[in-house]
C-alpha cells in the first residue's frame, strides 16, 4: 500500500517528507525496542515539530508504526512486518478489534470486554472475530474457571495458566489420572529415599536428614522421568507434594537457605520426606458396620438389622 | 440455609450427650449386662439407667420384677460398682435411691483386655486374680489367693502345687503397682442429701452434687495397702465325681477358718484407672514405633514408666525428666550412646505428632510426654482412618485438608486437594451428609442470601470424635446381636454337641471300648460337623472383632475425657 502511495506522490513537500519517513523507519530498526520523541529530534533536528507530528501520524495510521507508553513518555516502535503483512486488506474496525485483543495478552478478552472498549454493535464484533477468526489471526480459548466463557487472544500466544488451569488441564478437563500418576511418583521418590537413609544405619539425625529432599530434587527427578508431556515448574510440582501432605504421608519442613541455592526461592527450601503412618487402620473400620452405607437404618427388629445383615453374612463367612 | 442450623442443633445434642447416656449406650448396656448377669438384671439395670435414681419400690413397680429379684439384680449390680445408693432426695427419712452407672456397665466390654494385660505383666497368676475379681465384682484377699491357687493347681500335672505365698506375692505386685484397690468402706450415715441445696428444676442428670456423690477409692489412705494376712498353704486339686462331696466340705472349712486370715472385711476391686492409664501409655508407645522407630519408642517407654507414679491421672503431661535421668533410666540392653539420645530427643521433639515435648534446658534438657496433645493426634488419626476407610482416601485428603487448614471455601478445596470441581463437591456433600464435615455460612449481608453467602467446610474434632464413639457403640451392640443370633440359630446343634460330649466323657471315665467311643462320636454328622465349625468360626470372629472396636472406643473416650479435664 505504501508504495504504491510513494510513486504516486510528486510533490517536493511530500518527497522530504517520504524521506523522512524512511529515516524514522530507519532509526525505528536500529533501536528494536522503540525511540521516543527526543531520539527523532537528535537525528533529525532540522525537522520542525508540526511536520514531525504529520509524518508519525501518516505512519501509525499506515501501521508501519506503534504508539507505546512508557514511564519516561511516548515511545514509537516499528510494527513486525509479519502483523502488518497479516492485517493486509483489513478495515479499521479490523484493526481496532485485533488491537484490542492484542492489548489483552496472554489472559484472552471475553467478547463482551471487546463491545465495551471499541464501541461497535454486537453483531458487528461477532463479524469481525469471526473474520480475524478464519484468518489465523486470532482464536477462542475457553476458559477453565467458566466452561462457558470463551475469550479471545492471538494466534499465536500461549494462553496463560488462570485460562488453562495450567499443567492439569488438557482442553477444559481436569486431569486427574496424571495429578494421581505424579502424586505416586513423587511419593515413591521420597520413600526410597527414606528408605535408603533408613538402611544407611547411620545416627538418627543424619537418617532424619538425609530422608529429606528438596522441592528441586523431586521436580528434577520427575522431569527425568519424562512422564510429562508439559513442562512442570517447580511450583506445579510443590502442589502435588501438598496433596501428598494432605494423604499424610508425607512431611514439609521449611529451612533457610543461602540466596542463589538451587531450588530455594526468597532464601527458603522446601524439604519433603516421606512418613510412616502413625496407627494401623482403627478397629471400628475392620467391622462390617464401621464401613456400612446403611449404619443409620440399622436397627434390630428392623428391615435391616444386624442377624439378617448381608455385610454381616459375607464377612463372616470370609 | 437448613444445613447451617442442622450442624448447630448437632452440636447442641453432642453437648447433651456427654451428660446423659445416649440410646446406643443404653442398648449396648442392656447386652451386656443380659450376658453377665442374665435377664433379670438386665432387665432392673436399664430400668435404672432409663430412669435415673428410683428407690428400691419404684424400681420394682416400674420394671415389674419381683422385690425379693430387684433386691438381688441391685445387690449384683452393687457388688461389681455399676450401682450406688445414697439417702433418698426427699429429705431425712426418704427412701434409700438407686442409681446405675452407664460408664461402669460399658466396662464389662473391656474385660477381655483388661485380663490379657494382667497376664502380659503378671504371668498366669495375674491374669486369674483379675479374671476372678472380674467376676465377682470384689472379694478379700484371703478368698482370692485360695481361689487362685486352687485353680491354678488343678490346672497343673499330678504331683505339682501351687503355693498361697506365690499367689500373696503376685497380688501385691498388682496392688503395688495399683491396678488392684481396696474399695471404699461403706459408710453407715450416708450424708443427707438434703444438707445440698437442691436446684429447683434440675433434671435427675443434675441432682448428684459433689457432697453426696460416692467417695472414690483413692480418696483413703490404705487404698493401696495390702493386709497382713495369715495364709499358709497351696492350692487344693478340684476331683471330679466323687471327690466333689469331699470339695464341699473343704470350702465349708475354709469358711469356717476365714477368721483366722485377718483381712475380713477388706475388700479388693480392679482400678480400672489405673488399667486405662496403662492402655493410654501403650497407645502411645505403639504409635511411636510406628510412625519414628523402634528405639524412640522405647525411650518414650522409659520416660512414661519413669513419671508413672509422680504424674497424676488427669495431667496433660507428665513431669518433666531431664536427659540425665532419661539415659540413666533407659533399660540396660539398650547400647545407646548419650549424644546419640539427644538426637532422638530431639527428633521427637521435632516430629509433628508432638508425643514428646520439650520444657527446659536444665539437666541436658528437660523433655515431657506430651500426653493430651498425644490423645488428640491419636484420634486424629484415627478419625483420618475412619474416613479413609470407608469413602477412600481422596476424601481422606479432604478430610486432612479440613482439619489442618480448619475453613476452607469449596473451590478452595478442589484447588488444594486437586480433585475435579465434580468430584469433589460430590466427596464434600457425602461427608457433609455423614456429620464427618461441618459447613459454617458467613453470610455478607444480613438476608442471608445464599449468593451473597460464604460457605465454608470445616471439621469439628471433638464432635466428631463423639460421634463415631456412638458409631462404635452401635456397632458393637450390632455384633453382640449377631453372635446371638448366631447361636440362637444353632441352638439345636449346640446342644447336641454338647450332650455328645457330655456322654464321651462319661464313656471314657468309665473305660469303654473303642468301638464304642466312635459310635457315639459319629453322631454328629459331617455336614453337622462343619455347620459347628463354621459356627465356631463367626463367633471367633465376631469376639476378636468386638475387642477390635473396643480399641477404638478406648482411644476416642480417652481423647475425649482429657479434651473435657483440659479445658476445665
Amino acid at each position: 500500500m505504501a508504495d504504491v502511495k510513494v510513486k504516486k506522490e510528486s510533490d517536493p513537500a511530500d518527497v522530504a517528507a517520504i524521506e523522512t519517513r524512511s529515516k524514522i523507519k530507519e532509526l525505528c530498526q536500529q533501536f528494536p525496542h522503540g525511540i521516543t520523541d527526543q531520539v527523532i529530534q537528535n537525528d533529525m533536528p532540522h525537522l520542525e515539530a508540526q511536520q514531525r507530528a504529520m509524518v508519525l501520524n501518516k505512519l501509525l495510521s499506515l501501521g508501519h508504526l506503534d504508539l507505546l507508553k512508557n514511564s519516561s513518555g511516548l515511545l514509537y516502535r516499528m510494527k513486525d512486518a509479519q502483523s502488518a503483512s497479516k492485517m493486509k486488506g483489513s478495515d479499521n474496525q479490523e484493526k481496532l478489534v485485533y488491537q484490542i485483543i492484542e492489548d489483552a495478552g496472554n489472559k484472552g478478552i471475553w467478547t463482551r470486554d471487546i463491545r465495551f472498549k471499541c464501541n461497535l454493535p454486537l453483531t458487528e464484533v461477532n463479524k469481525i472475530l469471526k473474520n480475524l477468526e478464519s484468518k489465523k489471526l486470532i482464536k477462542a480459548v475457553k476458559s477453565v474457571a467458566a466452561s462457558k466463557k470463551k475469550v479471545y487472544m492471538l494466534y499465536n500466544v500461549q494462553p496463560d495458566r488462570s485460562v488453562t488451569g495450567g499443567a492439569w488441564y488438557s482442553d477444559q478437563d481436569f486431569e486427574s489420572e496424571f495429578v494421581e500418576v505424579l502424586n505416586q511418583q513423587c511419593f515413591k521418590f521420597l520413600q526410597s529415599k527414606a528408605e535408603v537413609a533408613r538402611d544407611s544405619k547411620q545416627s538418627p539425625m543424619i537418617q532424619r536428614n538425609s530422608s529429606f529432599a528438596t522441592s528441586h530434587e523431586v521436580w528434577k527427578y520427575i522431569c527425568e522421568l519424562g512422564i510429562s508431556k508439559v513442562d512442570l515448574s517447580m511450583e506445579d510440582i510443590e502442589t502435588i507434594l501438598s496433596t501428598l501432605i494432605y494423604d499424610g504421608k508425607v512431611e514439609m519442613t521449611i529451612i533457610a537457605a543461602k540466596e542463589g541455592t538451587v531450588g530455594s526461592v526468597d532464601g527458603q527450601m522446601k524439604l519433603y520426606r516421606g512418613v510412616n503412618p502413625v496407627i494401623q487402620p482403627t478397629g471400628l473400620v475392620k467391622t462390617p458396620c464401621g464401613l456400612c452405607p446403611v449404619f443409620d437404618e440399622c436397627h434390630e427388629g428392623g428391615e435391616i438389622s444386624p442377624s439378617r445383615c448381608i455385610y454381616m453374612t459375607e464377612w463372616l463367612n470370609f | 440455609m437448613h444445613r447451617g442450623r442442622s450442624s448447630a442443633h448437632w452440636k447442641q445434642r453432642a453437648e447433651v450427650r456427654q451428660v446423659t447416656m445416649t440410646a446406643q449406650e443404653a442398648r449396648l448396656c442392656g447386652l451386656l449386662l443380659r450376658e453377665h448377669f442374665g435377664e433379670v438384671v438386665e432387665r432392673v439395670g436399664t430400668h435404672l439407667l432409663r430412669s435415673g435414681a428410683q428407690n428400691l419400690r419404684t424400681v420394682a413397680n416400674e420394671s415389674g420384677t419381683p422385690l425379693d429379684l430387684v433386691k438381688k439384680s441391685l445387690c449384683v449390680l452393687m457388688k461389681h460398682g455399676a450401682c450406688s445408693f445414697r439417702a433418698g432426695r426427699k429429705g431425712p427419712g426418704s427412701p434409700v435411691e438407686y442409681r446405675a452407672s452407664c460408664e461402669r456397665i460399658l466396662l464389662i466390654l473391656r474385660y477381655p483386655r483388661y485380663i490379657y494385660t494382667a497376664k502380659t505383666l503378671y504371668g498366669d497368676t495375674g491374669e486369674l486374680v483379675v479374671e476372678e475379681l472380674l467376676q465377682r465384682g470384689h472379694m478379700t484377699m484371703s478368698s482370692i489367693v485360695k481361689t487362685v491357687a486352687d485353680r491354678l493347681t488343678h490346672n497343673m500335672e499330678e504331683g505339682r502345687r501351687v503355693e498361697y505365698s506365690e499367689v500373696v506375692s503376685t497380688f501385691s505386685k498388682l496392688v503395688e503397682t495399683h491396678f488392684l484397690q481396696r474399695c471404699p468402706p461403706v459408710s453407715e450415715a450416708v450424708p443427707a442429701a438434703s444438707t445440698a441445696p437442691m436446684i429447683p428444676g434440675s433434671g435427675p442428670a443434675s441432682s448428684g452434687p459433689a457432697a453426696s456423690a460416692p467417695p472414690t477409692a483413692e480418696s483413703f489412705p490404705d487404698c493401696y495397702t495390702v493386709p497382713h494376712v495369715s495364709l499358709v498353704g497351696w492350692g487344693k486339686r478340684r476331683r471330679s465325681g466323687e471327690d466333689a462331696a469331699e470339695e464341699q466340705g473343704v470350702s465349708k472349712k475354709a469358711k469356717t477358718d476365714e477368721q483366722t486370715h485377718g483381712d475380713e472385711g477388706v475388700y479388693w476391686q480392679v482400678n480400672f484407672e489405673r488399667f486405662h492409664l496403662h492402655f493410654r501409655d501403650q497407645t502411645i508407645i505403639s504409635a511411636v514405633a510406628s510412625k519414628l522407630d523402634q528405639t524412640s519408642s522405647e525411650i518414650v517407654r522409659t520416660m512414661l514408666r519413669m513419671s508413672e507414679v509422680t504424674t497424676p491421672p488427669s495431667a496433660s503431661c507428665t513431669q518433666a525428666l531431664s536427659a540425665n535421668e532419661i539415659f540413666r533410666s533407659l533399660p540396660a540392653n539398650y547400647s545407646i550412646s548419650r549424644p546419640i539420645l539427644d538426637q532422638y530427643l530431639t527428633l521427637l521433639v521435632d516430629d509433628p505428632m508432638e508425643f514428646v515435648g520439650k520444657s527446659g534446658d536444665s539437666g541436658g534438657g528437660m523433655y515431657v510426654v506430651n500426653l493430651h496433645r498425644a490423645l488428640t493426634n491419636l484420634a486424629r488419626a484415627t478419625l483420618e482412618s475412619v474416613v479413609q476407610e470407608r469413602f477412600g482416601s481422596r476424601s481422606a485428603r479432604i478430610f486432612r485438608l479440613l482439619l489442618r487448614k480448619h475453613h476452607l471455601e469449596q473451590k478452595q478445596v478442589e484447588d488444594f486437594a486437586m480433585i475435579p470441581a465434580k468430584e469433589a463437591k460430590d466427596m464434600l456433600y457425602t461427608l457433609l451428609s455423614e456429620n464427618l464435615v461441618h459447613l459454617q455460612e458467613i453470610p455478607k449481608t444480613p438476608d442471608h442470601a445464599p449468593s451473597r453467602t460464604f460457605y465454608l467446610y470445616t471439621v469439628n474434632q471433638l464432635a466428631t470424635a463423639r460421634m463415631l464413639l456412638q458409631h462404635c457403640y452401635k456397632t458393637v451392640a450390632n455384633l453382640i446381636d449377631r453372635r446371638l443370633f448366631e447361636t440362637k440359630e444353632s441352638k439345636r446343634l449346640l446342644e447336641k454337641s454338647q450332650r455328645i460330649e457330655a456322654i464321651m466323657a462319661s464313656l471314657q471315665a468309665s473305660g469303654a471300648e473303642p468301638e464304642q467311643l466312635t459310635e457315639v462320636e459319629e453322631m454328629i454328622t459331617a455336614p453337622e460337623k462343619q455347620q459347628l465349625e463354621s459356627l465356631r468360626h463367626h463367633i471367633n470372629k465376631l469376639d476378636s472383632a468386638e475387642n477390635q472396636v473396643d480399641e477404638t472406643v478406648f482411644l476416642l473416650k480417652a481423647y475425649v475425657n482429657s479434651t473435657a479435664k483440659a479445658t476445665q
